[in-house]
């Protein structure tokens, strides 16, 4: 299931190990459940820098592109070097995670460096520059009654005056102890989703400090290689970089594999939504439109 | 205090309760048709997730799940869909009070050949012409070598 997206590889596993929790009653350690946080903000930040990347290339903003793309190299050698792996990092397992974070004084210094970069650049050029504001304000619009009727999720929504965080309305791994904000903007165009993705680079950041800082002492895993399903169906939701993902695990007791998994991916829920937002666009901003909800296509294909 | 979710029931005049099981809020519609249940949930702001189907075993036709989200709680009503082995399952379509649902209910109708009554699909982009009702273990039944000279088997010898 790491495949399924190759951005957000960690997001997959995570819920797909959620869900066999559910069916094999395990129940991870403290400690684990932190280290999935920093594993999922990591790669939220990782994608969201990828996006801003996208994006101002699409802008005609190119000098930015090359910035956001050595930022996020930076990210992605933090994930080397907690998973020892750049895209898939095979951390989660079925009762915790597989690798510890044995020196979480480092990986705060390697975040505070990355905050502080990306706060001199990512954050002040999509929140002030007149070039984001002229080629993004007031372009593929989609309103809060539309939002809500397409049933978009994530970023997309979060633009879109939607309040709506699973990590906020449905804690998982360590967020119920986390403190945090859920960025909304109520402009629902291109703006406002650049706006909502900068400011939650601010909160992945906000929440990997306090998340490496409290990390508590124990085990990362149940320590168990051999795990009894029951019968039944379990489900489990988390909030990945482009919005809610859910994953219906179904499994025959004795059986070696699941008989059902049902994937829903953000990509396909906020994808339909597109049609609305290019309505009455030039040409010219339909890619700039499109590439605005974080598309991914190997999620929506699945 | 009497919560959104505890008032439900009674509002969608079914006698079942919740049932908690694998992180959802289970409750069986009864007699509730899928587009009653629909209006109920947009009329309590509850936003649609998906529809899970299932290929039940022999002819006990499909099951189908509609998942909700009511204020961060995951909620999941199922209906059974039976038909004559010469028919196709069938279920009203809710596309036209949520938009929400019309990729996935394409794809269950792509994949499982459940007819959403009401509504219009597009063709198949890319297997124009083809038949519907192609899942995986369609495709797996499709996959399985010929016996015989010219089947894989035999090549292995």
């Amino acid at each position: 299931m790491e495949r399924v997206c190759g951005i957000c590889s960690n997001i997959h596993t995570l819920t797909l190990c959620q869900a066999m929790e559910g069916l094999t009653g395990q129940t991870p350690p403290p400690r684990a459940q932190y280290i999935r946080v920093i594993m999922a903000e990591l790669e939220r930040l990782h994608s969201h820098v990828l996006w801003a990347g996208i994006a101002s290339k699409l802008m005609g903003f190119k000098t930015m592109f090359m910035t956001c793309f050595e930022i996020r190299e930076k990210i992605m050698d933090v994930l080397a070097a907690i998973s020892g792996n750049r895209v898939n990092y095979s951390m989660n397992r079925i009762g915790g995670v597989n690798r510890d974070i044995d020196d979480p004084a480092a990986i705060l210094a390697m975040i505070e460096q990355l905050e502080g970069e990306m706060m001199k650049t990512v954050i002040p050029i999509f929140t002030t520059s007149s070039t984001a504001r002229s080629r993004c304000a007031g372009i593929g619009v989609l309103t809060e009654e539309k939002a809500i009727s397409c049933g978009v999720v994530g970023p997309t929504a979060r633009a879109s005056g939607l309040g709506q965080d699973l990590r906020r309305a449905a804690p998982y791994a360590a967020y119920a102890e986390l403190d945090f904000e859920v960025p909304v903007e109520k402009a629902g165009d291109v703006r406002a989703r650049l706006f909502v993705r900068a400011l939650e680079i601010i909160e992945s950041c906000k929440i990997l400090r306090q998340a490496l800082t409290k990390l508590p002492p124990g085990e990362i895993n149940s320590g168990e290689e051999k795990f009894k399903f029951v019968t039944g169906t379990a489900t489990s939701r988390v909030e990945a970089p482009r919005g809610e993902v859910m994953y219906s695990v179904s499994w025959k007791e004795g059986s070696r594999n699941p008989n059902r998994v049902h994937v829903r991916t953000p990509t396909f829920a906020n994808m339909p939504a597109v049609r609305w937002m290019v309505m009455g666009a030039r040409l010219a901003d339909t890619p700039l439109i499109q590439a605005s909800i974080d598309p991914c296509y190997s999620c929506t294909d699945r | 205090m009497t919560t959104l979710l505890d008032s439900l029931p009674q509002k969608l005049g079914t006698a079942d309760q919740w049932t908690e099981k694998g992180g959802v809020h289970w409750l069986d519609p009864g007699e509730l048709s899928v587009r009653d249940l629909c209006l109920e949930m947009i009329a309590a702001h509850a936003r649609f997730i998906t529809i899970t189907a299932y290929q039940l075993p022999k002819d006990e036709g499909i099951r189908l799940e509609y998942h909700w989200d009511l204020a961060g709680q995951l909620l999941g009503f199922p209906f059974l869909l039976k038909a004559e082995p010469s028919e196709d399952p069938k279920i009203e379509s809710i596309y036209d009070l949520t938009e929400s649902v019309d990729w996935i209910e394409r794809e269950i109708h792509e994949e499982y050949k459940v007819d959403f009554t009401g509504r219009v699909y597009e063709p198949l982009l890319m297997r124009e012409g083809d038949k519907l009702g192609v899942n995986l273990r369609e495709i797996a039944d499709i996959c399985k070598p010929e016996p015989g000279p010219s089947g894989q088997e035999e090549v292995k010898k």
